[in-house]
This record gives C-alpha cells, structure tokens and sequence, in this order.
C-alpha cells in the first residue's frame, strides 16, 4: 500500500498551487544575519525553498536529531529534483556567533545557512513563529539547555510557510512533504 | 538520539492524502501524553515501554529538551500536540512537562494536515495522572534516564 501511495505522489503535481491556507497562525517576515556576515531576510536569495528550524549549534537535545533531520531530507528531496535550503536560526546567540555557526552548521550539512543577529531582530522571528526559548537546565560539561520549538518549518522560495514538519519524522517521509508542496525544480 | 528515525506510521499516514481540512474539528479525546521521538523511533524499546510510568523519566528530558509532545489517544492514533493549556509556545513548556506519561481527556481543536493530527488543546478536561505503571514490567527505560551521580 505505501509502494502504491508513493507511486501516486510521484505522478502527482506540486500541490503548491492548491494546497489549503495553513490552518496555523505562523510565519512572516524577518531580517538576520548569516554566518558569513551578509543580511538575509526570510526569502532565499537562491529562490530555493526553504526548511527552517529555531535551535542552537550546541544543543544536544532535540536539534541533535533535527539538524541531521534536515540534512538529510534536503539530499532526499535532491534526489528528486528539488534543492532546498536548511536554515537554523539560533536561540542561543550568545554561542551562536557569525564564528562559529557556519563550521557547526556545516558539520550536517555544507548548504546548511545559519542565522543569527540582534536580541531584537531575533525577537521578531521568535514571535512570526511563535518561538519562546527558556533555560531549562545548566549541564555543567557542556553549558546551558534551552528548550525551544522543535517543527521544522517548510518555506517557499519568498518566505511564506507553506507546512510543518515534526522532527520525528523518518528523513524519506520528511521529504516527501516537501516534495508534495514545492514539486521538482526545472 | 542520532539514530534514524523510522517513523512507519507516520510515513504511511504523510504519504496517504494530500494536504486538506484547513479548518479545525473540534474535539475531545482521553490519551496519554507521549515521547514521540522514542515512541516512532524505536531505539528506547517498543511502543509498550516507551510510554507509562517505565518511560516517565526520559519523557520530562526529551520534553524539556524539546521534542514535541503527543497524545496517544485511545484510538490508538497520535496527536501531534502543537499548543497546550497554560503554554504559549508550541512545543515543550512547563504543562507539557507536568503532563508527561499522564492519562488526560483534552478538549480542543484539531487539525489534519499532510496526513499527520495536529492537536491544540485548549482545555485539559481531566487529568488522571500516570495511570500505565508499566513500570512494574519494564523497569526504567531506557535505564541511563536517570544518570549515575557522577563522583
């Protein structure tokens, strides 16, 4: 029955087009900093879609299985003609620096885009995604743990939230969401 | 935690429709509140020690550390809890955490989305407590939930 159900999704068309308003009152715009110090806004400069997810480079809790998580549907997805970008915003700014986000972000994946940028600029992205992050513990090795939300959020190219992910899916399940909502790239 | 998560479930259901039902039924249901990353992926053990009183420990840390929370509902479906009760976020939070492994009966809205429930509980009904205490058969699971001290 799955073989049968992934042979119907492959035939299908994107269902960008069609897909109904996300019955979630999320996403919008904000304006960061990458890690290699250039200002990025919510829409990608690639015009690629986009999976976005609130963590911290350091976390060992949840992002420890959402960032790989992401790497791994971003190839899935590129095996079937669609390029997306991972993105991680930080929670943790303070570790989170325009230093060391990209070497711990591209120890996933090399396409991987980390932002970062003022308590205030953060802020807005927090509250587009309604993101509230608490220090939960201090682990004396490896310093604070924050908890934060753990979806995975699948962006189109300008921005706009076409789904969630939640980060417990298998990557080939994953990625056949995202495939279902931006289709192949030509 | 890095292991690959082969949430079968969850595939079939993505896989089974398209995105619909933007609009919420409103519903109320009893379950318990579950891990879901050691529910679907398996690696903690099987789904009957994975919840309940034997997974209670590792639930409050996968919770806190921000694994969202769901609700196994006696229909044997899971709900993807987006938004509790006393929580403004949609993942993790303190009545997520006060609510690990307990039985409750949820008022709220629900939305069916890429195949997968998604729950906002606006009111938690009832809150029965930890009533599976599979403890008694499992022990702790995973047993390293409750770390030695270190000297």
């Amino acid at each position: 029955m799955i073989r049968t159900a992934i042979a119907l999704l492959a035939l299908g068309t994107p269902v960008l087009a069609d897909a109904p308003p996300l019955p979630f009152d999320l996403g919008g715009a904000y304006t960061l900093t990458d890690q290699s110090g250039a200002t990025r806004t919510q829409a990608d400069p690639d015009g690629h879609p986009q999976l976005l997810f609130f963590g911290y480079a350091n976390c060992r809790e949840v992002c420890s299985a959402a960032l790989p998580l992401m790497a791994q549907v971003v190839d899935a997805a590129a095996v079937e003609g669609v390029e997306v970008t991972p993105v991680m915003i930080t929670v943790d700014p303070a570790r989170d620096t325009l230093a060391t986000l990209g070497p711990a972000l591209a120890q996933h994946h090399e396409d991987f885009v980390g932002l970062t940028g003022t308590e205030a600029q953060l802020q807005v992205a927090y509250d587009a995604y309604e993101i509230e992050t608490e220090e939960v513990f201090f682990d004396p090795e490896y310093g604070p743990v924050y908890a934060h939300g753990s979806f995975l959020y699948l962006l189109d190219a300008q921005g706009e939230l076409l789904t969630l992910l939640p980060p417990v899916l298998s990557p080939d399940a994953a990625a056949q969401i995202v495939a279902k909502y931006t289709g192949p790239q030509s | 935690m890095r292991q690959t998560v082969q949430a079968a479930t969850l595939l079939a259901a993505a896989l089974a429709a398209p995105a619909s039902a933007a609009e919420g039924e409103r519903i109320q249901i009893t379950g318990e509140i579950i891990d879901t990353w050691c529910y679907f992926s398996g690696v903690m053990g099987g789904p009957d020690a994975v919840v309940g009183s034997a997974h209670h420990t590792c639930a409050l840390w996968c919770s806190a550390g921000g694994i969202p929370v769901g609700l196994l509902g006696e229909d044997g479906e899971v709900y993807m809890v987006l938004k509790i009760e006393g929580d403004d976020e949609n993942a993790s939070g303190d009545t997520n955490l006060n609510l690990a492994s307990h039985e409750i009966t949820a008022d709220g809205m629900l939305y069916k989305r890429d195949g997968l429930n998604y729950l906002v509980v606006e009111q938690v009904v009832t809150d029965h407590g930890i009533t599976n205490l599979n403890h008694e058969d499992y022990g702790v699971v995973p047993g390293f939930a409750i770390p030695e001290p270190k000297p």
